[in-house]
């Protein structure tokens, strides 16, 4: 065994170790009195959130609006990576151009069973995926799943049809468009926030221009204003980075 | 009852960690790792973490093993260790 | 409402025997296809039936009485949750062939060779057709 390995392995077992013996100070599985249930900021959150934004599901409030910095800056990191991946996955050499080309020759017939099952699934999931997005207030879902999902429809499609078939419906440019809007509109909305007189992502004064809301209906609104932006950014670099890397950039052929 | 559960699904995720790193052929590695993150997704709704179950399926075994099974595909299948 | 919870079991047990079967045929067969061949039909039936029980189980754990007597409002749960499990059935009957499909052809694809024994051709018939003289 090479020495960096022993080096490595040792590393790991004395981490694993210190973790192990860590898990002793835990408290127990659903305990009441463990420091997570009483400190003042839990205790606000579990009490106190249905009153101040009416959502039903106390993890989307403390996701979209408790801390929307978090999430903010988790958008700004997916979005980044898309380009990334973009920007370093050039247009590839000649000898590799010349390789994906020969395979996408040599999957030019794409399979009946495959492209049928896909249309069938597809629209079935893009609408369960914009359900589960829009109904992340009252069940598990959100920006994120909801995007995810979103975006695996469009790989479905790439993989049961050629990746051209579905470029030819969700572009590159749209998709960095659409993947710039989601930024946008979550930032948008902290920015107009602040223009009316409020702390940056400080939902409740937006009932100014919401039509027919109070304070607390006014950050039910946003988070969902916020979510979409969220599942913008997610389903439009979901496609980008399945294209750019099943294609080493080249956008053509495809697995 | 839903210890035993736990206990056993943890044993399954050590080995399967392990056979991931001691698998030569990355597309099986890949593949491991998806059912890794099926076992995640069982792991935290068994402990009522919804929310984040459903993160680890969507994206974690779904998209994903999708990605590295593309990158697997494009570049190299043997794992140079 | 016993009737409806034997049959749940029932299905759910003749599942849990389609699974085995499959697990059996995954590590017992002698090449890529006929184990994709039982993991794919093992797989799919073993997981509708085993759906249809949870669907037996959940429509018998209404509580019959009170909605005979004019309280529909107790099936609007059972009935909805029947319907959600019903639709992963259907959605696992589309796409468990289709995903076996595509690995078939993509091994095709790949090249891998079915294995053909010897005794492959019609000298050997099986046992129920052997004639008997």
């Amino acid at each position: 065994m090479a020495p960096m390995k022993i080096v490595a392995l040792i590393t790991v077992i004395i981490t694993g170790g210190l973790l192990l013996y860590a898990t002793g100070d835990f408290p127990a599985w659903g305990d009441p009195l463990s420091p997570a249930n009483n400190s003042a900021l839990s205790r606000h959150y579990i009490e106190q959130s249905r009153v101040e934004t009416a959502v039903p599901n106390l993890v989307t409030a403390v996701l979209a609006d408790y801390r929307g910095y978090d999430t903010m800056f988790e958008t700004v990191v997916v979005f980044v990576a898309g380009l990334a991946i973009l920007a370093v996955l050039g247009q590839g050499t000649s000898r590799e151009r010349a390789a994906i080309q020969r395979s996408a020759e040599r999957y030019q017939e794409r399979d009946m069973i495959n492209i049928m099952t896909a249309r069938l699934i597809v629209p079935v999931l893009q609408l369960f995926s914009l359900y589960v997005l829009a109904h992340g207030h009252y069940s598990p879902g959100g920006g994120f799943q909801g995007g995810v999902m979103f975006g695996a429809s469009f790989i479905l499609i790439a993989l049961a049809g050629g990746l051209p078939e579905a470029l030819s419906r969700l572009s590159i440019p749209g998709a960095l468009l659409l993947a710039g809007l989601g930024v946008l509109l979550y930032g948008g909305t902290g920015l107009v926030c602040m223009m009316l007189g409020q702390n940056f992502l400080d939902y409740h004064i937006l009932h100014r221009l919401l039509p027919a809301t109070d304070a607390v209906m006014a950050r039910y609104h946003a988070m969902l204003i916020v979510e979409i932006g969220v599942a913008f950014t997610v389903t439009a670099i979901m496609f980008i980075i399945y294209a750019a890397l099943s294609s080493r950039g080249r956008m053509t052929g495809g697995l | 009852m839903i210890a035993v559960f736990d206990i056993c699904i943890l044993i399954f995720l050590v080995a399967i960690a392990i056979i991931a790193l001691s698998v030569k052929d990355l597309l099986a590695s890949a593949m491991i790792l998806g059912i890794y993150s099926f076992l995640m997704c069982l792991l935290w709704a068994e402990m009522g973490a919804v929310d984040v179950a459903f993160t680890e399926a969507a994206v974690g075994a779904g998209v994903s093993t999708v990605i590295m099974i593309a990158t697997v595909y494009q570049t190299s299948r043997k794992s140079s260790d | 409402m016993i009737i409806l919870q034997i049959t749940g079991a029932i299905l759910v047990i003749l599942g849990l025997v389609f699974f085995l079967g499959a697990a059996v045929g995954v590590v017992r067969f002698p090449d890529f296809y006929s184990r994709m061949h039982a993991a794919g039909k093992g797989d799919t039936l073993s997981t509708i039936l085993m759906l249809l029980g949870i669907v037996c189980f959940l429509i018998a754990d209404v509580p019959w009485a009170a909605v005979i007597h004019g309280d529909f409002s107790l099936l609007v749960e059972p009935i909805l949750t029947s319907i959600k499990v019903l639709m992963i059935a259907l959605l696992i009957m589309v796409t468990s062939p289709t995903s076996t499909h595509a690995l078939m052809q993509a091994g095709y694809d790949s090249g891998i060779k079915p294995h053909l024994s010897e005794a492959d051709d019609d000298s050997t018939p099986s046992d129920e057709e052997t004639p008997t003289p």
